[in-house]
C-alpha cells in the first residue's frame, strides 16, 4: 500500500480536474463528488498508516519515488513522497477534517451559482496541502506551500463581486508572499550549504551545517512559517481572509493551512536546533501571538473575526510549544485544534446559515432555544478550545502550558497560562452572547438540515475524544508514535508538581469561562457596555492594537509617495517628450519658411552661396 | 604679347563678381539684367582669352555663339519686364513676392 | 606695347562696371555699362580677335544697349531706385560672397594657368588670312550645325518677344479679363 501513497494527493487532484471544466453540468453534484475524492483519500491513507503501524518503530520512515520532475544539468529532482509518522499525522488531519467539511460544504454551498468552482477549488487545496505535509524534499514541499497559497485566494476571494472579499484575498496572497519568498530564499541557502533538499539528507541527524548557516535558514524558514501561520509580524491577512465562505475558513484557515507553519518547523526542527537563536525566537513569537491575539479576539464582534484570531492564538501556542522542543506536544494541539476549531467554524455557519449570513455578535443572543443542537456543537467546540476536561483541548493545552515550567521556563509558564486563562475568555464570550441571554435580533432562525449537522457531529467526537486519547499524558499515544521523527521529550526537574500544575490548567480554565459568563452571559448581556464605558480600550482591542492599519500607513505612504514620484516621471519625462518632439518639430516647422520669402534677390544669394561652396570644395580636391 | 594670360581671367573673374554683386543688390529689373549681361561678357572675355592661350579658334567661336544668345535673351527678357511693368505698373523686382512660403 | 593698353583699360573697365552697380539712375547705369563693353572690345582685339572686337562693338554695344535704353525709356526715364535696402544682410553677403568668388577663381588660375605665364606665339599661324576668314573656315565647318541652330534661335526670339510685348486688342472683354488678372496678382 505504502507504493501506491501517491494516490492520496492523486485523488483530491483527480477531483479537481474533474469538476473544473464540468462544473457547471455537474452543479450541486460537485460537491459530492469532491467528498468522496477527500474520503477516498482519508481512506487510502488510513491503509497507508496501517501498514506504517505494521513495521517496528525504526524502520517508519519510506520514500516512495513517483516520477522524475526536473532534470536541468547537475540539478535533479524527483516527485518523491515520503511517509513516516509526521507526514501521516498531517494527512490523516488534512484529509479526515478535510472530508468533514466538504462534506458540510455540500449543503452550505448549495444555492451558490459557482458551486462548481467551488468544490473544485477545494479539492485543488486539499491536493496541494497533501503534496506539502507528504513531501519528501523542501522543492515538493514549497510546491505545496504556493499551492495552497494559491487556493487559498481563489477561495478567500470566491465571492469575488465583493470588493472586500477581492481585497482580502489579495491581502492574504501578498502578505504571505513575504513569507513565502524568505522560504524560498532559505531552501535555496539550504541548497547551497548542504547540497541537498531531501529531508533524508538533510535532516537525518548529520546536518552539517555550520550555526551560521543553520541559524540563516531556520530564521527563513520561519519567516515563511510565520507568514503561513499568520503570527506576528505577518498576521495581519487572517481576520480580514474570513470574507470567504465559512467551509473554507473553516478547513484552510484552521484545520490545515494555518497550520502548515507549524509543520515546517516541527519537521525542520533539526536545522533549528542547530541555531542557537532560531527556536527561542520560535517561542517568543508564539507566545506573543498567543496573547496579542487572545486580547484582540476578545474585542472583535464579528464572530468569525474572533475566531480568526483564535486561530492565531492557538497557534501561537503550537509554536510555543515546538520553541521548547516539545514538538509532539505542538502536533497533539495541532490534531484537536483542527477538530474543535472547524467544529467551532461550522457551527457559526450554522448561525450564518440560520440567521440569513448574520455574523455580527450584537445582533444574536438567546439562539439556544432556537437552534438548539448547533448550541451544542459551539458549547462543545468552545469548552474544548477552552480547555475543560475531558475535552480534548484541556489535555492538549495542559501540556504545553505544564512543560513550560517543568523544563524551567517560569516566565513563560506563567505567560502561557496567562494566554490560556486569555484563551478561555475570548471563546466563552461568543458562545454566551450568541447562544445564552434573549434575543437581540428580531427574525426567525432557523437550525440546520440534517446533511449540514451530521459531520459536526462527527467533530464534535473529535474535540471530544481525540485530546484524552492520543494524549493522556505527554508521552502519549501520539508522543510515542511521532518520536521517531522528533526525538524524546526533555523534562526538566524543579518547579512546581505535577498535581500543582494540573490545577492551575484547571483554574485556568474553568476561572476563564466563568468570568466570560459573569460578563457576557448572567443578566449584564449588554455587549456594547464594555466598548460604550471604556471606548479607547475598546478600540485598541478591536483593531488589534492597530498593528493593520501601522502596515496599511506603512504601505501606504510610500506607494503613494512613489506613485507621486512616477506621475511627475510620466507628465514631465515621458510626455515631455513627446509633446516636447511635437513643439519642436512644430518650431522648426515655423522656422523652415524663413527661407521662402519670395524675394528673388534672396534666392539668387542663395544660388550665389550654394555655387560658392560648390567651387571651394571642388577646388579643394584638386 | 607680353600681358600674362592669367591677368585677363582674373579682370574676367572680377567683372564676372560685380555682375554678380549686381544682380543681388539692386532692385530695378532692367538693371539687374544689365548685371547679367555684365557677367556674359566677363565670360566671353575668359573664352578669347583661352583661344589664345591655346592657339585654338573655338574660343572664339563660343564666344561669337554666346553674343548671339545673348542679343536674343536680351530680346525676350526685355519683353518679359515690359509685360511684367504693364501688370504692376513697377519695375521692383521685390514687389513680385506672390510666392511666398 | 600691349602691356601699356592692357593697364590702362584694366582699371577703366573695372571702374566702369562698379560704377554701374552704383547709379540710381538706369539710363546712367546703362552708358557705364556701354564704356565697359568698349573696353572688353578693346581685350578682344589685344588677345588677336580683331572681328569678335568689331562685332562686340556693333552688335553687343550698338544692337543690345540701345535696345536697353529704349525699355528703360519706355518704363520712364526718371525713376530713382531707393538705396536702402529691405533685406537685412543681404549686401553683406553679396559683396563677402563676392570677393570669395574672385578669389577663388584667382586660386584657381594660379594653380591652373600660373600667374607669369604668357601666351604662345604662334597665333599669327592660326588667324591666317585674317582673323575673319578663319573664323569662317571654323565656324562654317565644325560649328555650321550650332550656327544654324542659333540662327532659328533668333527668329523664335524675335516672335516671342512680339507675343509677350503686344498690347492686347482693345476688346472690352479682354480689358475685363486684363483688369481681373491686375487684381489677382495685387491681392
Amino acid at each position: 500500500m505504502v507504493e501506491l501513497t501517491w494516490l492520496i494527493p492523486a485523488l483530491p487532484l483527480a477531483g479537481a480536474a474533474v469538476i473544473l471544466p464540468a462544473g457547471r453540468r455537474l452543479g450541486a453534484r460537485a460537491g459530492w463528488v469532491a467528498t468522496a475524492l477527500v474520503g477516498a483519500a482519508f481512506a487510502a491513507s488510513v491503509a497507508v498508516l496501517a501498514e506504517l503501524l505494521s513495521l517496528p518503530a525504526a524502520d517508519r520512515a519510506t520514500v516512495v519515488t513517483v516520477f522524475r520532475w526536473i532534470a536541468a544539468g547537475r540539478f535533479a529532482a524527483d516527485v518523491t513522497l515520503r511517509v513516516d509518522p509526521l507526514s501521516m499525522t498531517m494527512a490523516l488531519v488534512v484529509t479526515g477534517v478535510g472530508a468533514l467539511i466538504h462534506w458540510y460544504g455540500v449543503g452550505y454551498m448549495a444555492h451558490d451559482p459557482r458551486v462548481g468552482r467551488f468544490f473544485a477549488f477545494f479539492n485543488l487545496f486539499v491536493f496541494f496541502m497533501l503534496v506539502l505535509v507528504l513531501a519528501n524534499d523542501y522543492l515538493l514541499l514549497y510546491l505545496g506551500w504556493e499551492g495552497v497559497g494559491l487556493c487559498s485566494y481563489l477561495l478567500i476571494g470566491f465571492w469575488h463581486e465583493r470588493p472586500a472579499a477581492a481585497s482580502a484575498a489579495k491581502k492574504a496572497f501578498v502578505t504571505t508572499r513575504i513569507g513565502d519568498a524568505a522560504l524560498l530564499l532559505g531552501i535555496v541557502l539550504l541548497w547551497i550549504h548542504a547540497g541537498s533538499l531531501r529531508f533524508d539528507a538533510v535532516l537525518g541527524g548529520g546536518t552539517e551545517l555550520s550555526t551560521a548557516a543553520a541559524t540563516a535558514i531556520s530564521l527563513l524558514l520561519l519567516a515563511g512559517a510565520v507568514g503561513k501561520s499568520a503570527q506576528l509580524p505577518l498576521h495581519v491577512w487572517l481576520p480580514d481572509a474570513m470574507e470567504g465562505p465559512t467551509p473554507v475558513s473553516a478547513l484552510i484557515h484552521a484545520a490545515t493551512m494555518v497550520t502548515a507553519g507549524v509543520y515546517l518547523v516541527v519537521r525542520s526542527h533539526p536545522i533549528f536546533e542547530a541555531s542557537a537563536v532560531a527556536l527561542p525566537l520560535v517561542l517568543a513569537i508564539g507566545l506573543g501571538s498567543a496573547i496579542y491575539a487572545g486580547l484582540a479576539s476578545i474585542g472583535q464582534f464579528d464572530v468569525k473575526r474572533a475566531l480568526a484570531y483564535s486561530t492565531m492564538s492557538q497557534i501561537g501556542l503550537m509554536f510555543f510549544a515546538a520553541g521548547m522542543r516539545m514538538y509532539s506536544g505542538a502536533m497533539l494541539l495541532l490534531v484537536c485544534h483542527a477538530s474543535y476549531k472547524a467544529l467551532l467554524f461550522l457551527s457559526s455557519g450554522n448561525v450564518m446559515h440560520g440567521l440569513g449570513d448574520e455574523t455580527d455578535l450584537r445582533r444574536m443572543g438567546g439562539l439556544r432555544r432556537e437552534m438548539p443542537v448547533t448550541a451544542t456543537w459551539f458549547a462543545v467546540g468552545a469548552l474544548a478550545l477552552a480547555g475543560i476536561p475531558p475535552l480534548s483541548g484541556f489535555f492538549a493545552k495542559d501540556h504545553i502550558v505544564a512543560f513550560a515550567s517543568t523544563s524551567g521556563r517560569t516566565a513563560a509558564w506563567v505567560l502561557a497560562s496567562l494566554a490560556a486563562f486569555v484563551s478561555a475568555v475570548y471563546i466563552a464570550r461568543p458562545l454566551f452572547l450568541a447562544f445564552a441571554g434573549e434575543r437581540r435580533n428580531p427574525g426567525r432562525a432557523h437550525e440546520a438540515p440534517l446533511g449540514m449537522q451530521i459531520p459536526l457531529a462527527l467533530l464534535a467526537a473529535g474535540s471530544v475524544l481525540t485530546g484524552a486519547v492520543l494524549g493522556w499524558r505527554p508521552e502519549g499515544l501520539l508522543d510515542g508514535f511521532l518520536r521517531p521523527v522528533t526525538g524524546a521529550l526533555e523534562h526538566g526537574e524543579g518547579g512546581p508538581s505535577e498535581a500543582v500544575l494540573l490545577l492551575v490548567s484547571l483554574a485556568v480554565a474553568v476561572g476563564g469561562v466563568a468570568l466570560a459568563w459573569w460578563a457576557w452571559g448572567s443578566g449584564r448581556v449588554e455587549p456594547e457596555a464594555f466598548p460604550r464605558r471604556r471606548p479607547e480600550l475598546a478600540g485598541w482591542l478591536a483593531h488589534a492594537f492597530y498593528v493593520d492599519d501601522l502596515y496599511a500607513w506603512l504601505v501606504r505612504v510610500p506607494g503613494a509617495g512613489l506613485g507621486r514620484a512616477l506621475r511627475l516621471v510620466d507628465d514631465r519625462v515621458v510626455d515631455g517628450a513627446v509633446n516636447g518632439l511635437g513643439r519642436d518639430v512644430a518650431r522648426a516647422s515655423r522656422v523652415a519658411p524663413v527661407i521662402q520669402s519670395g524675394f528673388v534677390r534672396s534666392y539668387a544669394l542663395l544660388f550665389l552661396l550654394g555655387a560658392t561652396v560648390l567651387l571651394l570644395f571642388l577646388g579643394s580636391r584638386i | 604679347m607680353r600681358t600674362p594670360i592669367a591677368a585677363y581671367l582674373i579682370l574676367s573673374g572680377i567683372l564676372f563678381a560685380l555682375g554678380t554683386v549686381g544682380v543681388l543688390v539692386r532692385r530695378n529689373a532692367l538693371v539687374i539684367f544689365m548685371s547679367v549681361e555684365l557677367q556674359l561678357n566677363a565670360v566671353n572675355l575668359s573664352l578669347v582669352a583661352f583661344s589664345r592661350m591655346h592657339n585654338d579658334l573655338t574660343g572664339q567661336v563660343l564666344a561669337f555663339f554666346s553674343m548671339v544668345v545673348a542679343a536674343a535673351e536680351v530680346v525676350v527678357g526685355l519683353a518679359i519686364i515690359v509685360s511684367v511693368f504693364r501688370l504692376r505698373q513697377s519695375a521692383d523686382v521685390d514687389q513680385a513676392r506672390v510666392l511666398r512660403g | 606695347m600691349d602691356l601699356v593698353v592692357f593697364w590702362v583699360f584694366a582699371p577703366i573697365s573695372v571702374a566702369s562696371a562698379v560704377a554701374m552697380l552704383l547709379q540710381r539712375n538706369a539710363v546712367h547705369a546703362a552708358l557705364f555699362l556701354v564704356v565697359n563693353l568698349f573696353t572688353v572690345a578693346v581685350f578682344f582685339l589685344l588677345l588677336g580677335a580683331p572681328f569678335l572686337f568689331a562685332v562686340q562693338i556693333i552688335v553687343y554695344a550698338g544692337a543690345i544697349m540701345v535696345l536697353f535704353l529704349f525699355v528703360i525709356m519706355l518704363l520712364g526715364v526718371d525713376r530713382r531706385e531707393s538705396l536702402v535696402e529691405q533685406l537685412r544682410g543681404q549686401r553683406l553677403l553679396a559683396i563677402v560672397l563676392g570677393v570669395g568668388l574672385v578669389a577663388e577663381i584667382a586660386t584657381a588660375v594660379r594653380a591652373g594657368v600660373g600667374l607669369g605665364a604668357r601666351a604662345p606665339d604662334g597665333f599669327a599661324a592660326v588667324n591666317r588670312g585674317g582673323n575673319a576668314r578663319a573664323l569662317a573656315r571654323v565656324l562654317f565647318s565644325e560649328h555650321f550645325f550650332p550656327f544654324e541652330v542659333t540662327s532659328i534661335l533668333l527668329i523664335v526670339a524675335a516672335i516671342a518677344a512680339m507675343v509677350l510685348a503686344a498690347r492686347r486688342t482693345a476688346v472690352p472683354a479682354d480689358r475685363e479679363a486684363e483688369q481681373r488678372d491686375r487684381q489677382e496678382v495685387r491681392a
